[in-house]
């Protein structure tokens, strides 16, 4: 009896671990399509206020050109749309989800408007079309010209929540452009729209910076003949020079902290880094070379700057510790490398190099590795800026030599679109940090 | 004449350099020594290799043993495959058995009939008498009709033979250039043509799965088993790991999601074990 016990046990486990099914192990190690398959109807009204169709455009305008720009999306063709697309439910249990992945669709978006005196409202939701939940959902209130930002807002929502990071849509672009017949210090939205004179000092405005933590802006200009680092509240419009040595007083850039300035002066004859405090006083001496020193950039951490010197022979991109003071070079290649931007998220350097009379956008790592080369072709393309959230660059570019533009593409080179409007010969674009 | 001609050919001669006769002997040496050198054996020629020819099962038909698709790989199919049944094939024919009785008896009553007819003695009297059988228009009849009989058996023989390796040329390999190329998976080693399940579940679920690299931060890894029964249906599913990456693993459940379905059935219920990363389109940017 015992025997049996035995046996009829081990045959048991037996038999469980035989009917235990065999996992097949699989690796996917990349996905089939890189781009979301999205779709987005027009906006609808929502009762009140009747059609609007110039809101309805403007906003469908906006939107598709910054969800195009991020290159996270393919657009469902409208022209495929059934019966749904022409329904206002806002509500998950309103929406035919099955007509959309019939399409092809993977995300939704949908929206309404409604206008009541003098005052906008919409309401918008982006719907997963797949396991059919609500991924996001805002409700913008403002004025009747406020359709432009409500777009760029709800953009920056849509990107926040498919990649986890908001977008820098709704975030502002200061340069410096030629549209007076002198340099002035301009500023526009991310896509271009609606540039606003800045200064009037009638003289030459240059290297615009953003303040992180302030709504603020420094530049260099010559407005008292020599160039001093100015600094100028947007939307108070008060300015005041924050540093009038003697020499030049250019290229300054705020810390991550918004504490310092880094910029150049050449007071004592030759140009050297320095860091300013926000009150106008120098903090630190960084380069001590004969050699010239300029155009600084702080990596985000705030612990090293990038900048441009001719101490080996040409100019080439060095990086400083603002700690140590230990300097080693980054650049190698070319004859002429100028201009860095470090990235906000620390991991690339962007600059322009000249090849051939002609200047590229390059970005390098810190170390000085994988070295790529962004833009091609005819025209110099300088003064690379990266977006907030480091997932776009700008950049001026004068077409075959001609009138300078801004210009922005993504951080891989990819969808590179002029911004600017003509006539300006803009350049020396900067972007703000997030509105 | 033989003076204005001495007189043309002397001031020819005087046009050319001294030496262009030499020169010219020597160029024309090299010219032919040229082709003579090139067919030599000391400029050995290579023969244009063909390009290798592979093979793709169009149809993914799942199949529990897919075979392979290699053409190195084809020896080892073709072995167990062709060997057997042609050699049954080749045994029937034994043709020569049926030939000899045919040529016994036809030689042998005309040449032993007429001379051994006169003497009537000894052995030859045993011959002789098939052979006066022969004659007799029964034994005739019979030998006619198994000869009929035999011939039939033999077409028919050959003919199933035909057959049979038609069929087998039909079923097994397919018109190709390369004749004998094995049809099916690349890794395959079982004798099914059709693609292994998992080969076919990989496939479709990376094509159901939509990320962009706009969206990648770091490079993401997530783990997830996925129960099929046999109508291709997933039964559930559960994740062992996730990324951490809300984007990345929002993405994985709209691939799973996509893929409840199976466009074909599987051979048996199966769980499959997945793991995601981001690794081919990281290092290919």
């Amino acid at each position: 009896m015992k025997y049996f016990k035995v046996s009829f046990f081990i045959i048991m486990t037996l038999c469980l671990l035989c009917s235990v099914t065999f996992a097949a192990r699989i690796e996917i190690s990349s996905p089939g399509e890189q781009t979301i398959p999205l779709a987005m109807t027009r906006l609808l009204p929502m009762g009140v206020g009747g059609v609007q169709s110039a809101i309805e455009t403007e906003f469908q305008q906006v939107l598709l050109g910054d969800l195009e720009l991020s290159g996270l999306f393919d657009m469902t063709d409208p022209a495929s749309f059934l019966s749904d697309a022409d329904k206002l439910g806002l509500r998950r249990t309103e929406i035919d989800f099955y007509q959309w992945r019939m399409l092809g669709a993977e995300a939704l978006i949908k929206g309404g408007y409604s206008v009541a005196s003098g005052k906008l409202t919409i309401e918008l939701r982006l719907f997963d079309v797949i396991t059919q939940r609500l991924l996001t959902g805002r409700r913008y209130v403002g004025k009747l010209t406020d359709v432009r930002k409500i777009a760029h807002t709800f953009a920056d929502q849509i990107l926040k929540s498919l990649t986890g990071e908001k977008g820098p849509f709704s975030t502002k672009i200061a340069y410096i452009s030629k549209r007076t017949g002198r340099k002035e210090l301009y500023m526009m939205d991310v896509d271009g729209y609606k540039p606003i004179r800045m200064t009037d000092h009638r003289s030459i405005v240059l290297n615009p910076d953003f303040s992180p933590t302030r709504k603020e802006l420094i530049f260099t200009s010559y407005k008292k003949g020599n160039p001093d680092l100015y600094r100028k509240e947007i939307y108070t419009g008060r300015e005041s020079r924050l540093s009038l040595k003697q020499g030049l007083n250019i290229g300054g850039r705020y810390s991550p902290d918004g504490r310092e300035i880094a910029l150049t002066l050449s007071k004592d004859k030759n140009s050297e880094i320095y860091l300013l405090g926000t009150d106008g006083t120098i903090h630190r001496r960084l380069t001590n070379h004969y050699a010239i020193d300029v155009d600084p950039s702080w990596n985000p951490k705030g612990n090293k700057i990038a900048f441009v010197s001719d101490r080996r022979g040409n100019p080439n991109i060095f990086i400083v510790d603002v700690h140590t003071l230990k300097v080693t070079r980054l650049t190698y290649e070319g004859k002429y490398n100028a201009t860095p931007a470090w990235s906000p998220k620390g991991d690339r350097i962007a600059y322009s190099r000249m090849d051939n009379g002609v200047f590229n956008v390059f970005t390098i790592r810190e170390d000085g590795t994988d070295e790529r080369q962004l833009t091609f072709g005819k025209g110099s393309k300088e003064h690379p800026r990266w977006s907030p959230d480091g997932r776009f660059l700008i950049y001026s570019n004068d077409l075959n030599g001609g009138e300078k533009s801004i210009w922005i593409m993504r951080a891989d080179g990819t969808g590179a679109k002029k911004i600017s409007a003509a006539g300006g010969n803009d350049s020396h674009p900067a972007w703000s940090d997030r509105w | 004449m033989e003076s204005s001609r001495k007189q043309r050919w002397q001031q020819l001669q005087s046009v050319f350099e001294p030496g262009f006769k030499q020169m010219l002997l020597v160029s024309i040496l090299l010219h032919v020594l040229l082709p003579v050198l090139y067919y030599s054996p000391f400029f050995p020629k290579r023969e244009i290799e063909k390009p290798p020819v592979y093979r793709v099962n169009l149809v993914n038909k799942i199949v529990k043993n897919p075979q392979a698709g290699r053409p190195e790989a084809a020896p080892v199919k073709k072995k167990p495959a062709i060997k057997p049944k042609p050699k049954p094939a080749v045994k029937p024919k034994p043709i020569p058995p049926k030939p000899k009785p045919v040529p016994k008896p036809k030689p042998v009553p005309k040449p032993k009939s007429v001379p051994k007819a006169e003497p009537i003695k000894k052995k030859p009297a045993v011959k002789p008498k098939p052979k006066i059988q022969a004659p007799s228009k029964k034994a005739k009849d019979t030998q006619a009709d198994a000869i009929k009989a035999m011939q039939a058996k033999r077409d028919r023989q050959a003919l199933i033979a035909g057959y049979k390796d038609e069929l087998i040329e039909l079923t097994e390999q397919p018109k190709s250039p390369i004749t004998g190329a094995p049809v099916g998976m690349m890794d395959g080693k079982g004798d099914e043509a059709g693609v292994s399940a998992i080969a076919f579940i990989q496939e479709f679920i990376q094509q159901q799965w939509n990320f962009s690299k706009y969206q990648a931060v770091g490079n993401p890894e997530a783990e997830a088993k996925l129960f099929y029964n046999t109508d291709g249906t997933l039964l559930h599913y559960k994740f062992i790991k996730k990324s951490g990456n809300s984007a990345f693993d929002e993405s994985l459940i709209r691939a799973i999601a996509k893929s409840r379905q199976l466009p074909q059935s599987l051979p048996e219920s199966m769980e499959f074990h997945i793991f995601f990363n981001l690794k081919d389109m990281l290092d290919n940017p």
